[in-house]
C-alpha cells in the first residue's frame, strides 16, 4: 500500500485507525485524571499498580479479540485464566528451572484450552458462543478441582520481578509494549495474521480465495486460549496464590474492552492495540474511585456510559457510509 | 534482610509473651496461643482507609456504615486527618491495587476484609517498608505479621450449643444442628464448636442440615428435617436462624431452646414466640473495632496478634425491645451493633445517618 507523505500521512493514519485512536484520547484523559486526583502524582509504585491492574484485563481482552475478530466469541477466556492461576499456583515456586518449566506449562495450558475450543467448533460445527459457554463450566470445575478453597504459593521473587518496575518503568508497561511491538505487528502481516480478518469480514468469501478455513479458526481459538493463560499467568504472580473463583469478572469485562477498543463483534474490525487500549480504559475508570470521589457503588453506571458513548462514537460510521448497503454489509 | 526480619519478629513477639499485659484486653482478647504486635508511635491526626471486598449483602453494608459510624464520633474526630473507604467487588487483584494505591497516597493504617485469605503476603511486605499498619478483619488471613480482629468461631458454636445444653439440665435425646456454607474455615470451626459440646452428652443424636447460612434455604432443610425426624430437643442453627424457627411454627413444632443468630428479626421471633436460647452472631460493628485497633497500633500500644473479640450475645430473658432488638426496624437489620467491652455500642440512629457508598 503506498501511503502519501508528511502531514496528510498522519491523517490518512488516524482516519483508517480511527477506532483506536478515540481509544487512546479517552484513555490519555482518564489517566491523566487518575494521576491528576493521586495524591502521589506520578511516581514508579502508583503507575506499578495501575498497570498490573490494567495488564492482566489487558491479556484476557487480547484474548477475546482473537476469537471475535473471525467473528465468533469467547465465554470461557475468565475460566482459563482460572484454571490457568490455578495451575500456576503449583508450579510457579522451588527451583529456577522448575518455575521457567511451570510458566511455559501455564501458558501451554491456555493454549490446549483454547485448541479443545476451537477444535469443537470447527468439526463440532457448533457455535462458539455455546461451546465456550460448555468449556467455561468444564474448565472452572477443574479449577476447583484444584483449589477448591484459594490457596498455593508462587514464588516472590518471581511474582516481584513480573510486578514491579524495572529501571523505573512497570514491568506490567514493558509486557505490554512486547505484546504490541514484539508479536501483534509482526504477526499481524503474516499469512495468519491476515487470514484472521478474512476470515471475520467474509468467510464465503475467505473460502473462495482458498484459505483454509478451519485452520485460521482453530488458530485463532488456539491464541485466545493462548493469552487467557498469559492473563492467568499474571494473574498468579500479581495475587501470589490460585483462586478459581476469578472466571466471572473477567470474562464479560474481556469483552466489554474489545467493543471499547473499537473491535466489531460482527468480526474482521479492529485491532490488537484497540483490545488493551480497551481494558487499558476499564481499569484506569476503576482506579479512578481511590480518590476522585466516585462512589465505588455507582462504577458499573459510569463504565456502562463510557462503554455506550464509545459504541456509539464508533456507530457513528453509519451517518458517514456513502450507501446505507455498506452499513449491513 | 529476611533473616533479619524474622528475628525482629521474634523479638517482638518474645517480648510480648513476657509482658502479656497487652493494650486493653477486656476489648482487644488474645486469641489462645498468639503472639503480640507493636510499632512506634505515630503523631496523629491519620489517615486511615476501609477497603471492603464485596458490598452487596446486609452484613457489608453495614460492616461501612459502622466504621462510617465509628469516625463520626466525637472522640474520633481529632485523631482522623482523613478517612476514606472503597468497596472493589470480590477480585483480589484490585483489592490489592487498592491497598497499593493507599499505601503510595501515605496512608497510616488500612483495614480491610480480605476477598481471598492467601493473596496478601506481597502486599503485607510492602505496607511494612511504607510504615502502613494493615488490620484486616472478619475474613482474616493466613499470616502471623500483622494484627487481626475477629471473633473466635469455635467460641461462638460452643456458646450456641453449652447454652441450650444447660437449658436442657445436659439432657437431650435428639437435637438439630443447622449448619452454614460447606467447605468454608468459618462453617466448619462453627461446628467444631457445636460438636465439642453436643458429642458429649451421652445418647444424643445430632442430625445435621447445610442452610448455607441463608434463611430460605435453612427453612427448606430444617422443614425436611422435620418431616423426616418427628420433634427435637433443641436446635442450633449457624445464621439465617429465622428460616428455622418459622419452619418449625409452620410443622406446629414446640417451642424448644435454640441458638441462634442475631438478625433482627431472629430476636423478634424468639421475644413473640418466647423461645428459650441465646442469640449470638458475627457483628459487623467489627469493621469499628479494627479501626480501633489501627489507632491504637499506630499511638504505640501492643495488642495480641489475632484478637478474638468478646462475642455479642443474648440470652432471650434478657431480650429488650430497643435495647437489643429493635422492632421497628428491618427484620435484615443486624444486632450487632457494637462491642460493649470496647466503647458503647451505635445506636441504630447514628448508623441509618452513614450511606454505605464510598467516601
Amino acid at each position: 500500500m503506498v501511503r502519501p507523505r508528511g502531514k496528510s500521512h498522519m491523517l490518512d493514519y488516524m482516519r483508517s485507525n480511527r477506532r483506536e485512536v478515540i481509544a487512546g484520547v479517552v484513555l490519555i484523559v482518564l489517566l491523566a485524571t487518575y494521576i491528576g486526583t493521586h495524591p502521589r502524582g506520578a511516581s514508579t509504585y502508583v503507575m506499578t499498580i495501575w498497570a498490573n491492574q490494567c495488564l492482566i484485563l489487558g491479556l484476557a481482552a487480547c484474548a477475546q479479540f482473537f476469537a471475535v475478530v473471525v467473528r465468533g466469541i469467547d465465554l470461557s477466556v475468565g475460566a482459563v485464566m482460572a484454571l490457568t492461576n490455578c495451575i500456576g499456583s503449583y508450579l510457579l515456586d522451588g527451583s529456577a528451572f522448575g518455575m521457567a518449566f511451570g510458566m511455559v506449562a501455564v501458558v501451554a495450558a491456555g493454549a490446549l484450552c483454547g485448541l479443545l475450543n476451537g477444535l469443537i467448533i470447527v468439526f463440532g460445527r457448533i457455535q462458539p458462543i455455546v461451546v465456550t459457554l460448555a468449556t467455561a463450566s468444564i474448565f472452572i470445575g477443574l479449577a476447583l478441582l484444584l483449589r477448591p478453597t484459594p490457596g498455593g504459593a508462587v514464588n516472590y521473587d518471581l511474582a516481584d520481578g513480573a510486578t514491579l518496575d524495572v529501571l523505573g518503568i512497570p514491568t506490567a508497561l514493558i509486557i505490554t509494549g512486547l505484546v504490541v511491538f514484539a508479536f501483534w505487528l509482526p504477526f499481524r502481516r503474516t499469512g495468519l495474521g491476515l487470514g484472521l480478518y478474512a476470515l471475520g469480514s467474509s468467510e464465503q468469501a475467505a473460502f473462495q480465495s482458498g484459505i483454509d478455513t478451519r485452520f485460521i479458526r482453530l488458530a485463532a481459538f488456539t491464541l485466545a486460549g493462548l493469552f487467557g493463560g498469559l492473563a492467568g499467568l499474571f494473574y498468579s504472580f500479581v495475587t501470589t496464590t490460585g483462586d478459581a473463583g476469578i472466571a466471572a469478572g473477567f470474562t464479560l469485562n474481556s469483552i466489554a474492552a474489545v467493543v471499547l477498543g473499537g473491535v466489531l463483534l460482527r468480526g474482521g474490525v479492529g485491532t490488537l492495540v484497540g483490545a488493551l487500549a480497551g481494558a487499558f480504559i476499564l481499569k484506569t475508570i476503576a482506579s479512578l474511585m481511590f480518590f476522585s470521589g466516585i462512589p465505588s457503588l455507582a462504577q458499573p453506571l459510569f463504565e456502562g456510559l463510557i462503554l455506550a458513548i464509545a459504541i456509539a462514537i464508533g456507530g457513528a460510521d453509519v451517518l458517514r457510509a456513502r450507501n446505507k448497503l455498506e452499513v449491513f454489509a | 534482610m529476611k533473616k533479619f526480619l524474622l528475628s525482629s519478629a521474634l523479638a517482638v513477639a518474645s517480648a510480648g509473651m513476657a509482658f502479656a499485659d497487652t493494650y486493653r484486653p477486656e476489648c482487644f482478647a488474645p486469641a489462645p496461643d498468639t503472639s503480640t504486635i507493636s510499632y512506634d508511635a505515630k503523631e496523629g491526626p491519620y489517615k486511615l482507609a476501609f477497603v471492603n471486598g464485596f458490598a452487596g449483602n446486609d452484613w457489608r453494608i453495614q460492616a461501612i456504615q459502622s466504621a462510617k459510624a465509628w469516625a463520626a464520633r466525637p472522640e474520633n474526630v481529632d485523631k482522623i486527618d482523613e478517612f476514606t473507604v472503597v468497596s472493589v467487588g470480590n477480585d483480589s487483584a484490585a483489592q490489592i491495587a487498592a491497598i497499593d494505591n493507599f499505601i503510595a497516597a501515605g496512608f497510616d493504617a488500612v483495614t480491610f476484609i480480605a476477598v481471598n485469605p492467601t493473596a496478601f503476603e506481597p502486599v503485607i511486605r510492602r505496607a511494612e517498608r511504607a510504615g502502613t499498619i494493615l488490620v484486616p478483619f472478619d475474613n482474616v488471613l493466613d499470616t502471623d505479621k500483622v494484627v487481626q480482629v475477629n471473633e473466635s468461631q469455635l467460641a461462638l458454636g460452643t456458646l450456641k450449643a453449652q447454652t441450650v445444653m444447660d437449658i436442657l439440665g445436659g439432657e437431650a435425646e435428639k437435637i438439630l444442628m443447622v449448619n452454614g456454607l460447606p467447605g468454608n474455615a468459618t462453617d466448619r470451626d462453627r461446628r467444631l464448636g457445636m460438636m465439642s459440646v453436643l458429642e458429649n452428652v451421652d445418647g444424643l443424636e445430632i442430625v445435621e442440615v447445610v442452610g448455607n447460612w441463608d434463611t430460605g434455604t435453612s427453612q427448606k432443610v430444617v422443614a425436611d428435617a422435620l418431616a423426616a425426624h418427628g420433634e427435637f430437643d433443641a436446635v442450633v442453627s449457624q445464621h439465617g436462624s429465622a428460616g428455622s424457627i418459622n419452619a418449625m411454627q409452620a410443622a406446629g413444632h414446640p417451642i424448644v431452646p435454640m441458638g441462634v443468630d442475631g438478625e433482627n428479626g431472629v430476636r423478634m421471633l424468639m421475644s413473640e414466640l418466647g423461645i428459650p436460647g441465646v442469640s449470638a452472631s458475627q457483628a459487623p460493628a467489627m469493621s469499628a473495632i479494627a479501626l480501633e485497633a489501627a489507632v491504637a497500633l499506630l499511638e504505640g500500644n501492643e495488642l495480641p496478634q489475632t484478637i478474638f473479640l468478646p462475642i455479642p450475645q443474648v440470652t432471650s430473658d434478657a431480650l429488650e425491645a430497643g435495647a437489643n432488638y429493635f422492632p421497628d426496624l428491618p427484620k435484615s437489620f443486624n444486632t450487632g451493633t457494637g462491642y460493649a467491652e470496647c466503647f458503647a455500642p451505635f445506636t441504630p440512629e447514628e448508623l441509618l445517618g452513614q450511606s454505605p457508598d464510598n467516601t
